[in-house]
């Protein structure tokens, strides 16, 4: 029983972190159609940059808050540098073919991953260096035992949940967010009916590299931090947001809350060995069955 | 196709192979042994790129994985050659029957998958198959790997060429290989297989409407592109150790970064980014050596500027160093 508290707990608190990073891939495919591979790239970076607030005196919230505008500021730096231009570009030979077109932006973003790790490396050297946590990490004491989630389990959930109202309250109650889902759906249409898509494009990398950084700032305490350190988060990430559908942020915060449970389940049970395997056993298995995920909607695209 | 057809394909491929085997050989009597070596290193990766040129490339699907295949390649020909005591020769056709199959497997699973989804599915699987190294201890040995080379140069070799140093048998021993890859990739370039996979990768439902069983077809280009990987891997292998840390994710997209620099749908283009991607850090070194700098900046400027090159050429001219002769062939 103690274990699979314990299982359920660790499960449910990174789950939390893998339904942001799953987030933040959904937000910026439905926004711009494309699955940004540098998006823990620049997590890690950001993530860097509060680190080094910290160690230079500053406190944990103020790194907390720098790193969340700095993902934001990433994130849209390369829709402007990066991809727009790309997606200009149309016209060429070579983007005529469709699967060029669905493969030069993967490719360009797999760039920009190279990038940011070799600068991190390059400017904060590539020693691994820990990283604070608000709260204590212990587990929480009632009644003579110690229980199997900490406060920071709760830390994490919480900032998750608040998270996640936020983004929900914006893509259902402002301009903007309408505009942005206008823009996902139908981008021929929200143009003509007056919305600027190149603005929703530029603001869903801005969201999406918050939300990243988010997630960068809530593992690093327990994975420490070097310029590779949030690969496997990616690969994590993507997992969730294929099994809740990329097209589905409630998809997104389901599948990320799964993967986190499987893993931890079989790290507890199995072998922690086993769980990449798990992983891709789970996204093999949810391609097969229901390739857009659960939370898809109809089928339109395939021939 | 006509006979005279095939027989033009065959003469044009094998004119391009002789060319090749002709300039390696040349360039390698000029080299020292450091270059020698790197330049067998070359002719190994340019056959794992020649496997991203014509399965991304060409057919379009883009996988993040080749490096995942590259190491059931290693593994196969390495548990031959010390379990069976077979020499590389044999081990390394087995590596390459071993790895069609695993692309077999994985190619009927990606035909169902398209653009983002694959890529993100076969980076899955170049992180998952090396774990597996750990998971069966007992046949692969963990992190600790399995060691084989390629041996020493036959007798008949020595007596034809006199002393054959241990870097220009490095380069003898991959040549045949890399030989056999270019003509093949040629072969299949100039091919009606060519051109079914070009009108799948460019567009579906008309390469469907045409008659194209274009699900056979990916699968198919999966297995021949696995192939390419999997004897890639065994020769990749036999510069020493076949471990998981001799095929990391990086190696599977430093395959793709070498295919998209030198240009993606292009055999000259595969080589042309090969020998940057692989005398990159050299070069690099070349030009720092003049300058005082940190360890930190030697480490990391190789891969900060294969990525800037990366993204510069998917922005600037997707198509690559060979895109535009391609470009005016066409119109």
């Amino acid at each position: 029983m103690d274990t699979f508290l314990s299982a359920l707990f660790s499960g449910l608190s990174g789950g939390a972190i893998y339904s942001v990073v799953a987030l933040g891939l959904v937000i910026v495919w439905r926004g711009a159609g494309i699955v940004n591979f540098a998006q823990m790239g620049q997590a890690m970076f950001s993530t860097y940059i509060a680190s080094t607030l910290i160690q230079n005196g500053y406190s944990y919230w103020v790194g907390f808050i720098v790193a969340i505008f700095a993902g934001a500021l990433i994130g849209s730096l390369l829709d402007l540098l990066v991809m727009r231009p790309l997606s200009n570009k149309k016209k060429t030979e070579l983007l005529s073919s469709e699967s060029m077109r669905a493969a030069v932006p993967v490719i360009a973003s797999l760039g920009i991953l190279a990038v940011l790790q070799a600068l991190a490396g390059i400017i904060w050297a590539a020693e691994e260096r820990g990283f604070p946590s608000p709260v204590i990490r212990e587990g929480f004491v009632i009644g003579g035992t110690v229980m199997p989630f900490t406060s920071f389990d709760i830390f994490v959930i919480g900032t998750v949940f608040i998270t996640l109202t936020i983004t929900t309250l914006f893509f259902k109650k402002t301009g903007m967010g309408l505009a942005m889902r206008a823009t996902a759906l139908n981008q021929e249409v929200a143009k003509l009916s007056g919305i600027r898509t190149n603005h929703t494009r530029t603001l869903s990398w801005a969201i999406s590299g918050a939300a990243s950084s988010l997630a960068g700032l809530l593992i690093a305490p327990t994975s420490n931090l070097s310029p590779n350190s949030l690969d496997l988060i990616l690969i994590i990430g993507f997992t969730a947001a294929v099994v809740g559908g990329l097209n589905s942020p409630a998809g997104a915060v389901v599948g990320g809350l799964i993967v986190g449970l499987v893993m931890s389940f079989v790290t507890f049970y199995l072998t922690p060995e086993d769980v990449f395997l798990s992983i891709l056993v789970l996204l093999l298995f949810v391609l097969i069955v229901k390739p857009r995920g659960i939370f898809s909607g109809k089928d339109s695209r395939r021939v | 196709m006509s006979k005279g057809k095939r027989h033009s394909i065959f003469r044009k491929s094998l004119t391009r192979t002789i060319l090749f085997a002709i300039v390696i050989l040349f360039a390698q009597s000029t080299f020292e042994p450091y270059n020698q070596s790197q330049l067998a290193l070359v002719l190994i990766y340019f056959i794992g790129v020649l496997s991203v040129t014509l399965l991304t490339g060409i057919s379009g699907q883009l996988s993040l994985g080749q490096g995942a295949l590259m190491a059931v390649g290693g593994y196969s020909a390495a548990l031959t050659m010390i379990n069976l005591e077979y020499s590389m020769w044999v081990a390394i056709p087995i590596a390459m029957v071993v790895a069609s199959l695993a692309g077999l497997l994985l190619g009927v699973a990606a035909a169902r998958l398209s653009g983002p989804y694959l890529a993100g599915t076969t980076l899955v699987i170049a992180l998952a198959i090396p774990t597996l190294a750990n998971r069966f201890f007992s046949i692969f040995k963990g992190d600790e790997g399995l060691v084989v080379d390629s041996g020493y140069p036959p007798e008949w070799l020595t007596n034809l060429l006199g002393e054959v140093t241990y870097e220009e048998w490095q380069l003898y021993s991959v040549l045949p290989f890399a030989l056999l890859a270019l003509f093949f990739a040629s072969n299949i370039l100039l091919s009606r297989t060519g051109r079914v996979w070009k009108s799948i990768r460019d567009n579906q439902s008309a390469a469907a409407l045409s008659g194209v069983n274009f699900s056979r077809q990916k699968v198919f280009a999966f297995v021949v592109a696995s192939a390419f990987a999997g004897v890639a891997g065994a020769l990749y292998g036999m510069r020493g150790l076949v471990g998981p840390s001799v095929y990391p994710v990086s190696l599977s997209l430093a395959l793709l970064t070498a295919a998209v620099l030198g240009g993606i749908r292009s055999i000259a283009g595969a080589f042309i980014g090969t020998i940057i991607v692989v005398f990159l850090p050299d070069w690099i070194n070349l030009v720092l050596g003049r300058f005082e700098t940190s360890s930190q900046l030697a480490d990391y400027l190789p891969a900060l500027i294969s990525g800037l090159l990366l993204i510069a050429t998917v922005v600037i001219n997707p198509a690559g160093v060979m895109g535009g002769a391609h470009h005016h062939k066409k119109k």
